[in-house]
């Protein structure tokens, strides 16, 4: 079973001063998935990722990637996975070919032919200062410097996020294609739901340190239904399947459901979802439970 | 490894080297000019030989010409923690801008990363050290063969101290930068640091290294050999056992031409019998006294490197 996952997380914590950045997150990334991590800034994302690459090392539980600990058998682990870091990070001083060099110096599975020929079909100037690149082009290169280690499993930390559309785009090909062609498994976090679907195959949903929603996104979004019906006390339905979310009305009730088998009621009417609709509905639903937890918190306190 | 940690520090490097090229231009001239005049004056013969009148008035001459130049070269004591906060800066600047999470995700672990960046700045500031104490000691040869190397500004950049203080200066702005991750900052923080140890170093515990030396004399008599070039602490007229004392002078006050009045020095020693006495560190402490304190900057630079490795390996992330 060890074979088939690529990343396992077993009651994951990480805790900076006193704030819990990761908590409890226990998940596992199958070998060969595309899976998108998906959570507002400060959910945990870049924590995990974090974990995960061995930047750093876990407060409780335990993480394994491609079936080592990630800080302990560094030297094991490291030129396996392919890492771009948020903000992707490059030396600005150097040029791009510099950028390629040190990439080949530090890793000893770099692949020359993958570097150049990325670079070459991107139409790079292999002579310009990094730091010098539009952010397109310079998570091009970090994307570069990534995949030229021919990686088992590539973590990528918002990689889209400081891209403007047209550059985003570009990078979710690129990163779709090397899929295509290199069957690597690819992890990437994002806060910005638009455009996941097409590149990825399972969802990560975290919220304030915690998972919410783990699996392929087929069967998410296969057993999420919104029902919207006359307004009522969604408590029948709660019974059966889970509500994420309900709002209400003077004289609607739509509820977002993770269906167990189907829904009969027919006082419902049912409606597919898309993948946008169920991560807003899974953060959305956090902050009530959160607001109610207050709620409870301030009863016994009065 | 070695290849990316000297691009990386490339800039740095030859900041460090353009310094060292300044400094060349500045001394090479009076160094040259200085030599020329000292062998031309026939100061050599002069010294360490009775002094006579004529030999007085050519070292006199001499060290007025030099002089200026001479206590130039005094503050580049400063030259050492500069190279060293510099060549600090790569591995600062790679925690401020966040680029050790790209350098620690190739395939090399982040001890062999620190171990290589350290490692390569630790070597370029020894190297550079060593450039500045030739300069330095070869400029001021014949300053030294006519005062010595004793005083504090001729120490401190003479025979090894220089690399301690490199090495001292590196390490404060590797340790203060792991920790504050702003390298500009960092920097002026570890060169302030570097002058107020210095500072202190110099003033007061240079002199406590070793146990100084006493000796008493004749008030009319020549002082003592021993006292040639050596580092002097104090010296002053004293009673014959050498305790200092404040002389009562009326009764060896002699008139003189044009109503000045002078002492006698034979009346002050047999009449009053008042000695010479002195603390010293002889000019044979020379080495003795830069191994101790080069060990000394050496030790604490080592262990503000070792600090700032841990902590950035332990602590980073």
């Amino acid at each position: 079973m060890n074979g088939d996952i690529a990343l396992r997380a077993d009651g994951l914590g990480k805790r900076y001063g006193s704030k819990w950045a990761l908590r409890d997150c226990t998940l596992e990334i199958p070998l060969g998935s595309v899976t998108a991590l998906v959570g507002p800034n400060g959910a945990g994302k870049t924590t995990l990722l974090q974990l995960a690459v061995g930047l750093s090392t876990p407060t409780q539980g335990e993480i394994r990637v491609l079936g080592g600990s990630p800080r302990h058998d560094a030297s094991g682990i490291l030129p396996r996975v392919g890492f771009v870091a948020q903000e992707h990070p490059l030396y600005r001083g150097l040029t791009v070919d510099e950028t390629l060099k040190l990439g080949r110096k530090l890793n000893p599975s770099w692949d020359d032919g993958v570097a150049r020929e990325r670079i070459e079909r991107l139409a790079l100037p292999g002579t310009q200062k990094v730091g010098k690149l539009s952010g397109g082009q310079q998570a091009q290169v970090a994307l570069t410097l990534a995949l030229a280690k021919r990686p088992e499993l590539l973590l990528l930390d918002e990689p889209v996020a400081s891209l403007d559309p047209l550059a985003r785009r570009e990078f979710l090909q690129s990163v779709m294609e090397v899929v295509a062609e290199t069957g690597t498994t690819v992890v990437l976090s994002s806060h910005i739901v638009a455009d996941l679907e097409r590149a990825c195959d399972h969802l990560v949903i975290l919220n304030q340190a915690q998972t919410q929603l783990i699996g392929p996104i087929d069967e998410i979004l296969a057993s999420h239904r919104l029902l919207t019906g006359p307004r009522t006390d969604p408590a029948t339905v709660a019974r059966v399947h889970d509500v994420v979310r309900e709002s209400h009305t003077e004289r609607q009730t739509t509820l977002l459901v993770r269906a167990n088998g189907h829904v009969y009621d027919s006082c419902w009417q049912l409606h597919e979802v898309d993948l946008e609709e169920v991560v807003l509905a899974y953060l959305g639903q956090r902050s009530i439970t959160t607001r109610s937890f207050e709620r409870r918190r301030e009863a016994v306190t009065a | 490894m070695t290849w990316a940690a000297w691009r990386l520090q490339r800039t740095e490097t030859l900041i460090a080297a353009a310094i060292l090229a300044l400094l060349v231009v500045i001394l090479v001239p009076t160094g040259i000019e200085m030599a020329n005049a000292f062998h031309h004056d026939g100061l050599s013969a002069c010294l360490g030989q009775v002094t006579s009148g004529s030999c007085d008035e050519a070292v006199h001459s001499f060290t007025d010409r030099f002089h200026r130049v001479g206590g130039l070269v005094d503050w580049f004591t400063l030259v050492p923690g500069l190279l060293g906060v510099l060549l600090a800066a790569p591995f600062v600047l790679d925690l401020e801008h966040g680029t050790y999470r790209l350098a620690w995700t190739q395939s090399i672990t982040r001890r062999r990363w620190l171990a290589g960046k350290l490692g390569l700045a630790v070597a370029c500031a020894l190297a550079a050290a060593f450039s500045l104490i030739l300069l330095v000691t070869w400029w001021r040869a014949p300053l030294v063969r006519i005062d010595g190397r004793m005083d504090n500004g001729v120490f401190d950049s003479e025979g090894i101290v220089v690399l301690g203080y490199t090495l001292f200066g590196l390490g404060l702005g590797a340790a203060v930068g792991a920790v504050w991750r702003r390298a500009v900052p960092a920097l002026i923080v570890g060169f302030v640091g570097y002058l107020v140890s210095r500072i202190f170093v110099d003033v007061w515990l240079r002199q406590r290294l070793l146990s100084p030396l006493k000796a008493t004399w004749k008030f009319d008599a020549p002082s003592p050999s021993g006292l040639r070039h050596a580092w002097v602490l104090q010296e002053g007229p004293s009673d014959r056992f050498g305790h200092f004392v404040q002389p009562k002078v009326g009764a060896c006050v002699r008139a003189a031409k044009g109503g000045a009045r002078l002492l006698d020095p034979g009346c002050l020693s047999h009449k009053a019998g008042f000695s010479m006495h002195a603390v010293y560190h002889p000019a044979s402490r020379f080495w003795a006294l830069q191994g101790i304190e080069t060990a000394i900057f050496g030790a604490v630079a080592v262990g503000l490197i070792g600090f700032a490795a841990w902590w950035t390996h332990e602590r980073t992330g």
